[in-house]
């Protein structure tokens, strides 16, 4: 059987960018809250919001190539760019790499972009670099550009379950020996389009963290930001994070699992009470309150599940209101060789749930 | 890439400008239909009334894209073609992966416009679109309950769908996976296409000298893929096989193919390494052939080099690019013509470009061989290829 392998990750943001800012976030159990302006029909609205600042990107880009992107493909290469450094490898000239990218709304800013440039100039003035950047796959196919990765390259849009969805596809190359290696990400932005979708969905933020392990508790914060993970079917030299099991998508229920379950609950009422079926009498931790809900939130489970596989340390569940899910919150300490489920749910009842284990030696 | 087991084909639907069948569509294909006109469902400013290639008389699914209800239209006549009703779903692990372009886009034009003019918009257009999500659709209506996804790989979607449909199948991630594509025509992608100066103002020319650009299209097409052991199982007639599956990205530009092709002629060879078959075993050429003048030079002169002497045409002339579905569309179509022994005119082409090193298939022709290979190019860079093999005998 195949062993494919978590090698790098690169994440960018509410909690920062990287792994580091990530592990400080576990550590200190919150992140720093930004804000998000929505524009309404009673004008501005300010949300409390978990933003991603891609700064990072002066140092690793030129200034001409940076100029002509979008903030969803500047998120996405900042953290492609991490993963692929965290992993050991080159900024580019990745011959036969294979990128597999999920995203649940795909570039909103740039659709709202084009869409401005038909209502306000008019059709004939519809912006040729609006539409072409309005793609789901634009994002993805610049990062195959600035990475030199002309491998396959896959784009998926499944909502909620975009990031099991993709991943399942990313694990069937590895496991068909299509490629050794794929850049796996995830992203997702906060715009005026999904900000005002936000604000009409659940209402202005409250002051309090994200409990999402309360039933009925509308708790969630918007957020956005890119989770990437360097997956590896190679014997690599460097051990990596931890192996990739098994991915399972389906209508529901989940099968049953002895691994302690990592929620993708995130204080959504729409989904909460389908959480706590499925949490049911398990061990659980849940971690969205350090980067907020937005559709590809699971990719940053999974990372939080590799950080944590590779230490061999549950981090503690960022502490809200009190859990009323029928399940037992997995306190801080050693797993002791155990694995992790990271579980996603969609709004039809659908789910998604990724295996991941300690790396034997 | 070593050779792939074939996964058989036991169900095909399609619809487009053609028709709203499979036997229809390719009813059309031999006697060079042509139903283009202005679009009819919406309107633009332009000066110009650049002709699509629309499906008429179509009905509106109330709540529901237009994109996903013709993916369930075709997905219903695969089922059936199939054999599959509800019952028979119902024990089978059944996955469902759809290509498409704008199927989960979230793009409303009136929306934007309420919500750019100060005003409050409802959520019905938003909730509309999440509701839309094709893959997701067909798995709900039909009860699906294998994996799902939506790829949505810009025009290259529909082929790489059934790469990814065959790869589940493989992995025994399933027993059978309804796959395909679903794209429909609307003012932003009219306007889009228009934006970037690749629409031709008369019926496109696929690879003749005097091509312009392209037409637009919409439609959707869904097959049934299925295992060796269902199929053996069910003893249901495999109408096609899917013998290898390639794919690659140009790495080049954003909507430029790469000059000298170098993505579509590897994932060309991945495919027919996935078949185990040689280039000369290829029957036909179903192109891509959007008759933009850059996609049909690069195309054109990679299928010169890798594929040497294989007829090749474009049914763009009969359809339009219908994007994310292009590609399932015309897999279907290569299906049925390896069954018929025939394959269409490249519709559009009248005069050889010399630039190109080649010409297309001028007229309807018989075909001898049992396996063909259909393609498609997408911006972003995509490359994705399929071989299909004969299926059995009626």
């Amino acid at each position: 059987m195949t062993r494919i392998t978590v090698q790098g990750l690169g994440l960018v943001g509410g909690f920062g960018t990287g792994c580091g800012a990530l592990a400080q976030a576990l550590a200190l159990g919150r992140s720093p809250r930004s804000s998000l302006e929505v524009p309404t029909g009673a004008g501005p609205v300010l949300l409390d919001a978990f933003r991603a600042d891609t700064g990072a990107l002066k140092d690793l880009i030129s200034p001409k190539v940076l100029r002509r992107m979008d903030h969803i493909t500047r998120m996405a290469l900042l953290a492609a760019r991490l993963a692929l450094a965290d992993a050991g490898l080159e900024a580019s000239g990745h011959e036969g790499l294979g990128v597999v990218l999920a995203s649940g709304y795909g570039a909103t800013a740039s659709t709202y972009g084009l869409l401005d440039s038909m209502i306000n100039d008019g059709d004939a003035c519809t912006s040729p670099t609006h539409f072409a950047n309005s793609l789901h796959n634009a994002c993805s196919g610049n990062l195959a550009i600035a990475l030199g990765a002309n491998g396959p390259n896959l784009t998926v849009s499944q909502f909620d379950l975009s990031v099991p969805s993709a991943l399942l596809s990313a694990r069937q190359w590895l496991l068909d020996g299509r490629v050794e290696r794929v850049l796996f990400g995830a992203v997702d932005e906060l715009s005026d389009l999904t900000g005002y979708l936000w604000y009409r969905q659940h209402g202005p933020t409250g002051p309090g963290p994200m409990s999402p392990l309360r039933t009925r508790a509308a708790s969630a914060l918007p957020g956005e930001g890119a989770a990437f993970l360097l997956l590896s079917s190679r014997a690599e030299a460097q051990p990596g994070y931890c192996t990739l099991e098994n991915v399972v998508l389906g209508p529901g229920p989940m099968p049953p699992t002895r691994n302690l379950l990592v929620l993708g609950a995130d204080g959504r009422t729409a989904t909460g009470a389908r959480y706590a079926a499925a949490a049911e009498g398990a061990q659980v931790a849940c971690f969205t309150p350090l980067y907020g809900s937005m559709p590809v939130a699971p990719a940053f489970d999974l990372a939080v599940a590799a950080l944590m596989l590779r230490a061999g340390t549950l981090y503690p569940t960022p502490s809200g209101a009190p859990c009323d899910f029928p399940c037992v919150v997995a306190p801080a300490g050693p797993l002791a060789g155990q694995g992790l489920t990271c579980l996603a749910l969609g709004d039809d009842g659908a789910f998604g749930s990724v295996a991941m284990r300690p790396i034997s030696p | 890439m070593n050779r792939t087991e074939p996964v058989a084909l036991t169900g095909l639907g399609c619809i487009c400008a053609l028709g709203s069948t499979v036997d229809a569509c390719c009813a059309g294909l031999f006697q060079d239909q042509r139903h283009l006109a202005p679009p009819s469902r919406f309107t633009s400013a332009h000066a110009i009334r650049y002709p699509v290639f629309e499906v008429r008389g179509f009905p509106e699914v109330p709540g529901l894209l237009r994109t996903s209800a013709l993916a369930l239209h075709a997905a219903r006549e695969a089922l059936a073609d199939a054999g599959l009703d509800a019952a028979a779903l119902q024990g089978l692990r059944v996955g469902v992966v759809v290509g498409t372009t704008v199927g989960s886009t979230m793009n409303d034009e009136g929306f934007c416009r309420a919500h750019r003019a100060d005003e409050e918009p409802g959520l019905a257009p938003m909730e509309r679109i999440l509701n839309s999500n094709p893959a997701a659709v067909l798995a709900r209506t039909f009860g699906l309950r294998g994996p799902c996804q939506t790829v949505v790989n810009a025009c290259s979607s529909g082929t790489d769908a059934l790469g990814v449909g065959a790869a589940w199948i493989r992995g025994g991630l399933c027993d059978l996976v309804l796959a395909g594509g679903a794209d429909e025509l609307g003012r932003i992608t009219y306007n889009g296409f228009i934006s970037l100066k690749i629409t031709d103002e008369a019926p496109c020319r696929p690879f003749d000298r005097d091509r312009k650009g392209l037409n637009l299209g919409e439609g959707a097409a869904m097959v049934v893929l299925e295992g060796a052991a269902s199929h053996r199982r069910r003893n249901r007639r495999a109408r096609s096989f899917l013998l290898g599956y390639g794919s690659a990205c140009d790495a080049y530009h954003p909507t430029a193919p790469e000059p000298q092709g170098a993505g579509l002629k590897r994932a060309i060879a991945e495919a027919l390494a996935g078949a185990g078959l040689p280039p000369e075993a290829m029957a036909f050429v179903n192109a891509h052939g959007t008759g933009t003048p850059e996609n049909d030079r690069v195309e054109s002169r990679a299928l010169q080099a890798v594929l040497p002497g294989v007829p090749y045409f474009s049914t763009k002339g009969f359809t339009g690019h219908t994007l994310g579905a292009a590609g399932a569309i015309e897999a279907v179509f290569t299906a049925v013509c390896l069954e018929q022994g025939r394959i269409p005119a490249n519709l559009g082409f009248s005069t050889p470009d010399p630039e190109l090193g080649g010409t297309p298939v001028a007229q309807a022709t018989t075909v001898t061989g049992l396996a063909a290979l259909s393609e498609s190019l997408a911006f972003g860079g995509n490359n994705a290829v399929v071989v299909l093999g004969k299926g059995e005998q009626a």
